[in-house]
This record gives structure tokens, sequence and C-alpha cells, in this order.
């Protein structure tokens, strides 16, 4: 209890009230925009973090994180392109609703779900985290190790229907995060003699070149023409949601909110997989299945509470186990990282104040949410007119600019824009980007626990599955693996028939 | 002349040779005095050990288990708008290799001013201000950075 007033006093500070109305808007700004995510927003900012306090970087960049998940219903809803993939459910509600001359009333909907869901979801999160961290503090090397290895087991969940493909991925990344000096012996490894490797590769410079390059290289075959669509400000009416809608939504919105909390707390899955588990549910569910599709509120309430009921879950091994639930928290994990606060056991007992600070800080993000959303929601139309080319222009100049920031160096302008290139042709090649991610980030605490753990043993690998919590993480990540494995299995013969 | 190939054979085939390098480099890369089995080369084999592994999974399920696409290579399968598309994406990538060349000897702001005009070149971007907005923002993220920030660029 004395570690939540001292994380209030420390969340009570003007600058935190300031920067999260920021984060926000910057979060819906990019989550609207499609082809950008809020995944990148957060990549983009944290170079802008560095001169400040944690919890105030932090909280931006969950701000951004909250603010990308809600934005991206806008263009959900206002022309049928989610801006990013935890939308995906929402257009199919949200758009028949936009060209009935609703979208309004859906974009109010979508606000009001959203803010739903993230409170619950940070609620959750807060009542959750700190018991599950009292149990983690009995961890030593081999359940460390354990651990990592359940968090890479995330691979097989997203790796689309090639498990090998995300296991290729996954190893990449723990190549990288070999690069450089040893920790442990000082030896240099994989650095061709050259000096600017022998510090390795920092994570949001192979963050930047991961994911923001290689979208922007992913829409090089975009077509002005063709693919840009404009919303028009009289597809936006000022149809209120009536208090019949709010109470048919009821039910739709706590379904959704627990799957979102379910579903985000379980790594490997995300606000995506949510959002269609609760629309599938809640479509089941109702009285009228035949009005799903064609502009059924009930659908974008389920849908949207899902997705940011995931937001605060997806946080809860990833504060208290240091695995990462999903892309957005494995790039969250590394900005923890990079303000000097390694996600795992150990943080709740070392910093657990700027924690508390941090998880109550996102029950008021989701409130100002909501005023902000409020406030700007006729507006948002205006964000889908900018050109792509001028965007890509833009975020390819923060970019550079970013990656240079971080170490003052060229030589990280130069690794932002090969590794880009090199991802663009992985992801053409049907590759997943997050497996590479998770073996950056979780290559170094692997490989520590591993050899730390081995000269415990006396290099006997038995130290691994006689310890009872280090068996129990690698029998559920094994399991997870034939998990993930026979869906997709039955999936590929679901389709095949 | 008929090809036959599919995503998996490709990234399997680069990747079993890009991990068999890798592999034989370690004795040269990784120089380590430990004389312990488990050392500084151990991770690193296992890594390598397991891309090798996985693309030689890959490449199996490729060439046996996966539908393959089949191409025709003829004069006319260079004016295809499939080709003109790689074309495009290889045009953007030499841009940005480019680039690492130019701002090693132009500096941000020049390199950068030309890159933003090379790539809405590039999207066809005929209005003046589709040009002059972004390449304003090249000169502000300068100036935020030096002057806010206290990062010069180079």
């Amino acid at each position: 209890m004395e570690l939540f007033f001292q994380g209030l006093e420390i969340l009570m500070q003007w600058q935190n009230f300031l920067i999260i109305p920021i984060g926000l808007a910057l979060g819906i700004v990019v989550g609207a925009i499609p082809g950008l995510t809020s995944d990148l927003g957060i990549i983009l900012c944290i170079p802008l973090t560095y001169g400040m306090e944690p919890t105030m970087a932090i909280l931006m960049l969950l701000a951004i994180y909250c603010g990308g998940t809600y934005g991206g219903s806008i263009t959900a809803i206002l022309i049928n392109t989610p801006g990013t993939s935890a939308n995906a459910a929402t257009l199919f509600d949200g758009y028949p609703m936009a060209r009935k001359g609703q979208a309004y009333k859906a974009l109010s909907m979508a606000l009001f779900a959203s803010t739903v869901g993230g409170l619950l979801s940070a609620i959750a999160l807060l009542f959750l985290a700190p018991q599950i961290a009292k149990i983690t503090l009995l961890f030593g090397p081999a359940e460390y190790l354990a651990l990592a290895v359940f968090g890479l087991s995330v691979i097989a969940g997203v790796s689309n229907n090639s498990i090998f493909k995300g296991l290729i991925g996954a190893c990449i990344g723990i190549f990288m995060s070999t690069i450089g000096m040893d920790t442990m012996s000082g030896t240099s490894r994989f650095t061709f003699g050259n000096i600017n490797l022998m510090s390795g590769i920092d994570l949001i410079i192979a963050l930047i070149g991961l994911f923001a390059i290689s979208e922007i290289m992913m829409k090089s075959q975009y077509d002005p023409k063709k693919d840009h669509k404009q919303v028009s400000m009289s597809s936006i009416t000022k149809d209120k949601i009536t208090k019949e809608e709010y109470k048919r939504c009821r039910k739709p919105i706590a379904l959704g909110s627990l799957i979102g909390i379910i579903i985000g707390a379980t790594p490997g899955t995300g606000g995506g997989l949510a959002a269609f588990i609760s629309y599938n549910q809640t479509k089941q569910s109702s009285k009228h299945p035949e009005t799903f599709g064609e502009g059924e509120i009930e659908g974008i309430a389920a849908s949207e509470s899902a997705n940011n009921g995931a937001c605060g879950a997806t946080m809860i091994p990833m504060l208290t186990l240091g695995v990462p639930g999903d892309g957005a928290t494995a790039i969250l994990m590394g900005a923890f990282m990079i303000h000097g606060m390694v996600p795992g056991p150990m943080l709740f007992q070392d910093q657990g104040n700027i924690l508390y600070a941090i998880m109550i800080g996102l029950i008021i993000i989701n409130i100002f949410m909501y005023l902000i959303g409020h406030v700007f929601t006729r507006f948002y139309a205006h964000i889908t007119r900018i050109p792509y080319e001028m965007l890509a222009c833009i975020v390819l100049t923060f970019c550079i600019a970013g990656s240079y920031s971080t170490n003052n160096r060229l030589y990280d302008i130069y690794i932002i824009l090969i590794f880009g290139i090199i991802s663009y042709f992985l992801r053409r090649m049907d590759f997943q980007l997050v497996p590479i991610l998770l073996g950056i980030v979780l290559g170094p605490l692997a490989e520590d626990n591993f050899r730390r753990a081995m000269l415990l043993s006396d290099g006997s690998l038995r130290i691994f599955v006689t310890r009872p919590i280090s068996l129990l993480f690698l029998v559920i990540a094994v399991g997870s693996i034939l998990m993930f494995a026979w869906k997709n299995h039955k999936s590929k013969k679901q389709i095949q028939a | 002349m008929k090809i036959k190939y599919n995503s998996e054979i490709i990234a399997g085939a680069v990747f079993v040779v890009v991990a068999a390098v890798l592999w034989v480099l370690i004795p040269t890369q990784i120089q380590t005095m430990e004389t312990s089995a488990i050392n500084a080369q151990t991770f690193p084999r296992i890594a390598i050990g397991g891309l090798f592994l996985f693309s030689v999974g890959l490449l199996l399920q490729g060439i046996f288990f996966n539908e393959k696409k089949e191409v025709y290579i003829a004069k006319e399968s260079f004016r295809s708008d499939g080709f003109r598309r790689e074309m495009r994406s290889l045009l953007f990538a030499s841009f940005l290799l480019l680039y690492c060349v130019g701002i090693t000897f132009l500096g941000f702001i020049i390199a950068t001013a030309l890159l933003v005009t090379a790539i809405l070149l590039f999207y066809g971007a005929r209005k003046w201000y589709y040009y002059a907005i972004p390449l304003a923002m090249v000169g502000i993220v300068y100036y935020v950075f030096g002057v806010v920030l206290r990062i010069s660029l180079p």
C-alpha cells in the first residue's frame, strides 16, 4: 500500500498531466493513419523521451499505445481501412454505419467502448500484476531461462502459418543480440573488426529499422491516384447515441472487456485477436445476429472494448515476467530498459513506486482519452486527408534524426536503413517481424541466465527440469507451441476443405 | 523458360547459405580465451545452428509440401506490372542506400532534402506544397534536435 501512495505522489506532477494528452493526441493521429501503427508511434517517440523522467517517458509512450489502438477505429469506420490490425473487426459494422450517415455515432461508440475496455484493463493490471510479481521473486537463473524460452514460444502464435519462418526470425534476433562485446567474458563477437559494433546493436536502432523503415518500404508500391481515400466532412453527422443503444451495448462492452483482459494477458495474442473473438461471441449471443455486418452498433462496442481491453492486460506478463505479450509491448519493454527499468520480477522490488505511478497513470490515460476523443472526434476526418507521399517523407526524416540522436553517430543511420531494406524483403517473403524483435529482447536474458545456471549446476542441463517453476514454464512453452501448431494445422485443413 | 518456386524455397535456400557462412566464421569472429564448455561461442552457435536447421526445414517444406508458383520467363515478363512493381521497390531501396553515402559527404540537411525530393518524385507528386511541407520539416527537425534537444545532426 505504501508503494501505491508513493506512486500516486510521483504521478501527481503537472508534467505528467501535460505529457499524457500529448501522447494520446500523437497516438490517435498515428493510429488513424492507415499503415502507421501505434508500434511505429512508440518507436518514433522513444528518442524524444531520452531527457524525460522514467515515469513521464513511459506514460507518454503508453498514451501513444492506447491512443493508437483507439485511433485505428477512426479510419476503420470512415474509410473502411483499419488504422491498425487491432481494429480490423471494427470495420465490419463501423463502415456500414458511416455509409448510413451514422459515422459520428459509430465513432462515439468506438470511443466509449475503448475507454471502458481500457479502464477495466488498467484496473486489472493494477491489482493482478503486483500479486504475480510476488511469486516471481522466487526465481533463479534456471527460472529466468525457462521464462525466456516461454517468451520465445510466443513466436508460435505470431508466425501466421509458418512456424519455421517464426523460428528463423527468432534465431536471427538472438544472433543479432549476441553481436558486440560479450558481457561475461569481454570477447568481441561478430564485430568484423568494426569498433562501432563493439557495443552491439542498440534496441531502438533495430526497432526503427525493422518496423518503421520496412513499413515505408512496404508502401513503395503505393499509387497516390488509386490508393488515397479521402473522407468528406459530410459523412460525419451529429447523430448521437441514444439511451436505448447505450443499454444494448452494456453486455457487449462487458464481454469484450473481459475477453480483452484474458486474451491480452496471454503472451502471443494481442488486441486484434481479442477483438475478433469478442465480435464473434457477441454476434453468436445476440438475439439479432443477422444485423451484424450491416451497421450494428453492438459490433463496434464488442470489438473496440476488446482491443483496448487488451492494452493494459498485455502489460501484465511484460511487467511481472519480462515476457512481452505482443509487438507493442515488446517495444515498450525496450523503452522500459532504455529508461533503466528492466521488466521482470525485480522491477516491483527495485522501482515499485515508479511502476505504481505508471499503472495508476494508465487509468488517467484512459480518462483523458475519452475527453480528447469526445472533443476532437469531428476533426479526425482531416487526418486521413494527409497524402501518404508527404507522410512517408516526414516519418523517414524523424526516423533518421531519431536514430542519429541515440548515439550521435552516422553508423546508426546506416544500420536502420540497411535493416529496413532487409526486413522489407523478409516481409515480402511472409516473415513476421515480431519473432526477430522477441529474439533481440529475450536473447540476452536467455544467454546470461543459461550460462549462470550452467555454472551453478556444473554444466548439467538437469537444473532446468528439476526446479518446479522452471519445469512448469518449459512445459507451458512446449504446450503453447503445440497448441498453436494444432490450430494452424486445423485452419489449413479447413481452408483445404 | 519455366520456373517453379514459392517464398519458402527462396527464404530457406538463402538462410541455409547465410547460416553455413556464419557457422564457418564463428572461430575467427569469436576468439574466446575461456576454457569451459559453455563460453562466448555457445549462444551464437545455438542461434546459428537453429537458423541452419529451421532453414533446412523451411526449404523442405517449400519443396515437398507447399504449393508453388509457376513463372514463365520471357521478354514480356520484363514488361509486366509485377516486374515494374518489383523494380519500384528496388529503386526505393537504392534511394536509401544512396542516402547512406550522401549523408556522409553532404550532411543531414542537404542529403535528407535530396532524399525527400527523390521520394516525392518517385510517387509522382506535382503540387508545390507536397514538396514544401516535408522539406520544411527537414529544417524544423534539424532545428528542434539542435536547439531544443541539443543534438547536432551531421
